[in-house]
C-alpha cells in the first residue's frame, strides 16, 4: 500500500492489519496459490507435465520456471507470465482511454496515455465539429485548435498499433469528445479492468465516469452526447444572443459553474477513487457506489474519505465482501 | 508540472468559489498531516512531514563556533532549502534554485526575525553558551522530496518537528582565562531537549479569484494570483510574513488574510504538537 500515510493510531493500524491480512489469506486460498505474488527467483508453482509456455518475466534455471521480476503470476490457458506492478499501460485494439493532448502537430493531435510512447489522433479519425463526412482540406487542418487544444483531456478508442509500435486512435463516435467540467484522476492501469461498458452515467449523480483503461478516469458532470448538427445550431443561436445582450464573448464565462449538489457527488466519488487506487483494490462502478453509499450512511464529511478512519473502514468491507463471495462458491 | 486543460482550470476555480475544492475538502481546511521524527540518525535533529502528497524532510544540525560580535549573547541559526530533482524534473541541476532561494528566504524571515534577534520565533540567546565566546550554530537543512504544493506550510512543519527532536548535548566549560578560548567538553551521554513552544507555524492562504484557500495542491496553486504566508506562533502573534505572487492586492485583503491565517494558525498548532508529541512516542516506542 503505497502513496498516501496515514497517521493510524493503534487500534485503526490493527484493524487495518487484520483487514488487509485477511484479503491477504483470501486471495491464496481462492487461487490455490496459483496467483501468488512473486519476487525475483521465486518458483513459479507449475504443472510440468503439461508443456507451459513461459512468457515474460520468466525463464528456466535448473529445470525450474522462476520469476525474473517482482510481480503478480498470470495464467492464460498455456501461458504462464508475471505482471510487473508498476509497469505502463500495455493496449489493447478497442480499448477505451482518456489522455491529454500534449501536442497539436500537423494533422494529428498527440496525446500522453500513460503508455511508453505518445498515442497519435489523426485528424481523419476524428469527426468533425459540422458533422459531414468530407475530405480533410487545409482550412481543417488549421482549425485544429479549435477541436483540442494543448492539455485538452480527450476521450478515444484504440485503433491499432503502426509497425514501429506507436499508437494509434479513433473518436469517430458520439461519446469520444474532449472532457471538461470535471476533474481527471490518475491510477495504475492493472486497477480498471477490461469490460463492456467504460462509459458509465450515473443518474442518481447527474455524473459521468469514464474508466479509462490507462488508468485515467474521469469524473464530471454530465453532458448529453449531441449530434453534432444540432450542437452547431445551439452554439450560432447562443452566440447570437450573446451579442445581442452585449456580454463578454469568453465561452468560459457563459458556461456557469457546477452546481453544488453535482459538484458534492464529483468529489465524493473522485475520493472513492482515490482510496481505492491507494488500497490497491479494483476499480469498478459497483465498488464505487459502494464506497460513496458508505461515506454518506456513515455521515462522513467528503474530504474525510481520505482521512484513517475510512481507509480502515474500506478495507474491513472489502474483507468481509470477499469472504462471503468465497463462502458461497 | 503536467498541464490542465480549460475545463479543468474552471472546474477548480468553481470549485474554490463554492467552497468544495476537487478533494472534498472546504477552503480553510488542511490536508491530513503525517509526522515522523528522527529519520536522519547523525543529525542532532530531524523530521519528516507529508501533507498529501507533498513530501519534505528537515534536519538539524549543531556546531560549536564564534557568536557574531555585534550580538556576543546570541547563538547563530542558518536556513537552507534544497528541492530535490526527485521532485520535479525541472529541479535538476540549478532549475530549482529560484525556488529553493525563495523557500530559504521566506523560512528565515518567518523564524528569525529581525538582524538582532527581536521578535524570533527562535530563542537565539538559548543557544549561547559562554557569551561572546561559544554558541551554538544550528544549520537547519530543508529538503523537497515531492512537491504537490504548500511547501512552505510543510516546511515550516518540519522545522519545528526537527527542532523539538533536536538535542543538543550538554555542555561542561572549564574555566579559563578571560582572553584565552574557554575549554569546552561535550558529554556523551546527557542531552538537552531544545524548547519550541515559542516556535511558529507558517500558514499560507492563496487568494485564486475572490476567495483564499489554505493548504493548496499544486494544481490549485498553478491558479493562485497571489500567496501570502503568515507565521503565527502559540500566544497568537504574528513573527514573519512574505507575499509572493505577481498581482497586486488591496491592502484590506491582506489585513483580512492575516486575520484568517491568526484564526486558523491555533488549530494547525495544536494538530502539529500532537502529531509531533505522537511522532515522538511513535519512535521510542521503536527502541
Amino acid at each position: 500500500m503505497r502513496g498516501v500515510q496515514l497517521s493510524l493510531s493503534k487500534t485503526q493500524k490493527l484493524r487495518l492489519e487484520t483487514a488487509l491480512e485477511k484479503l491477504e489469506s483470501l486471495s491464496s486460498t481462492t487461487s490455490n496459490n496459483s496467483n501468488a505474488s512473486v519476487i525475483v527467483a521465486d518458483t513459479i508453482p507449475i504443472n510440468y507435465e503439461d508443456g507451459v509456455l513461459k512468457g515474460h518475466g520468466t525463464s528456466e534455471m535448473d529445470g525450474r520456471v522462476v520469476a525474473t521480476i517482482c510481480g503478480v503470476v498470470e495464467r492464460v490457458n498455456k501461458l504462464v507470465y508475471v505482471r510487473a506492478l508498476r509497469a505502463r499501460y500495455k493496449p489493447e485494439i478497442g480499448d477505451i482511454i482518456v489522455g491529454r493532448v500534449i501536442e497539436v502537430a500537423p494533422k494529428r493531435w498527440r496525446l500522453e496515455i500513460n503508455f511508453s510512447q505518445d498515442a497519435v489522433l489523426m485528424l481523419s479519425s476524428m469527426n468533425l465539429p459540422d458533422g459531414i463526412q468530407r475530405r480533410r482540406t487545409a482550412l481543417d487542418e488549421l482549425n485544429m485548435r479549435s477541436i483540442f487544444e494543448e492539455n485538452d483531456i480527450v476521450c478515444a478508442e484504440v485503433r491499432g498499433f503502426q509497425h514501429d509500435g506507436s499508437l494509434y486512435l479513433q473518436a469517430r463516435s458520439q461519446k469520444y469528445r474532449k472532457l471538461d467540467r470535471g476533474q481527471l484522476l490518475r491510477i495504475s492501469p492493472y486497477l480498471v479492468k477490461r469490460r463492456k461498458q467504460h462509459f458509465h452515467h450515473l443518474d442518481q449523480y447527474g455524473v459521468d465516469l469514464i474508466l479509462g483503461c490507462n488508468g485515467f478516469i474521469w469524473v464530471g458532470e454530465h453532458v448529453e452526447a449531441k449530434d453534432d448538427m444540432v450542437v452547431d445550431q445551439m452554439i450560432k443561436s447562443e452566440q447570437e444572443n450573446a451579442s445581442l445582450s452585449g456580454s463578454v464573448s469568453s465561452r468560459e464565462q457563459e458556461q456557469s459553474h457546477t452546481s453544488v449538489e453535482i459538484r458534492q457527488h464529483i468529489c465524493r466519488i473522485a475520493n472513492a477513487v482515490r482510496v481505492l487506487s491507494t488500497l490497491g483494490f479494483m476499480v469498478t462502478v459497483e465498488l464505487i457506489t459502494e464506497l460513496v453509499d458508505l461515506s454518506i450512511s456513515h455521515n462522513l464529511d467528503i474530504h474525510e474519505m481520505l482521512g484513517a478512519e475510512f481507509y480502515v473502514i474500506v478495507a474491513e468491507k472489502e474483507a468481509e465482501r470477499r469472504s462471503l463471495a468465497t463462502k458461497k462458491r | 508540472m503536467v498541464g490542465l486543460s480549460v475545463g479543468e482550470k474552471h472546474f477548480i476555480k468553481g470549485g474554490i468559489e463554492q467552497d468544495l475544492r476537487t478533494d472534498g475538502r472546504k477552503r480553510y481546511t488542511y490536508r491530513p498531516i503525517y509526522v515522523e521524527t528522527g529519520v536522519i540518525p547523525q543529525a542532532n535533529g530531524s523530521a519528516r512531514v507529508k501533507l498529501g502528497a507533498t513530501d519534505v524532510i528537515a534536519s538539524v544540525k549543531a556546531e560549536l563556533g564564534k557568536p557574531s560580535p555585534s550580538y556576543p549573547d546570541k547563538g547563530k541559526v542558518l536556513i537552507n532549502v534544497d528541492c530535490s530533482p526527485t521532485a520535479e524534473p525541472a529541479f535538476e541541476g540549478r532549475g530549482g534554485e529560484e525556488l529553493s532561494s525563495e523557500l530559504s528566504v521566506a523560512l528565515q524571515r518567518c523564524l528569525l526575525g529581525g538582524k538582532s534577534g527581536a521578535g524570533a520565533g527562535i530563542d537565539l540567546s538559548s543557544l549561547s553558551i559562554v557569551e561572546g565566546k561559544i554558541c551554538w550554530d544550528l544549520y537547519i537543512e530543508g529538503l523537497v522530496v515531492s512537491s504537490d504544493g504548500n511547501l512552505l506550510d510543510a516546511l515550516g512543519a518540519a522545522v519545528k518537528a526537527a527542532l523539538s527532536n533536536t538535542a543538543l548535548p550538554k555542555v561542561q566549560v572549564a574555566s579559563a582565562a578571560s582572553d584565552e578560548q574557554p575549554e569546552v567538553d561535550l558529554s556523551d551521554e546527557e542531552f538537552l531537549q531544545f524548547d519550541t513552544s515559542g516556535i511558529p507555524a507558517i500558514i499560507t492562504l492563496t487568494k485564486v479569484g475572490k476567495h483564499y484557500i489554505v493548504d493548496g495542491t499544486s494544481e490549485e496553486e498553478s491558479q493562485m494570483s497571489s500567496a501570502v504566508s503568515v507565521s503565527v506562533n502559540k500566544q497568537g502573534r504574528i513573527c514573519g510574513l512574505t507575499k509572493r505572487g505577481g498581482a497586486g492586492l488591496n491592502p484590506s485583503v491582506i489585513l483580512d488574510m492575516i486575520s484568517v491565517s491568526k484564526h486558523l494558525s491555533e488549530q494547525l498548532i495544536n494538530k502539529l504538537d500532537s502529531e509531533i508529541a505522537a511522532a515522538e512516542a511513535c519512535e521510542e516506542d521503536e527502541f
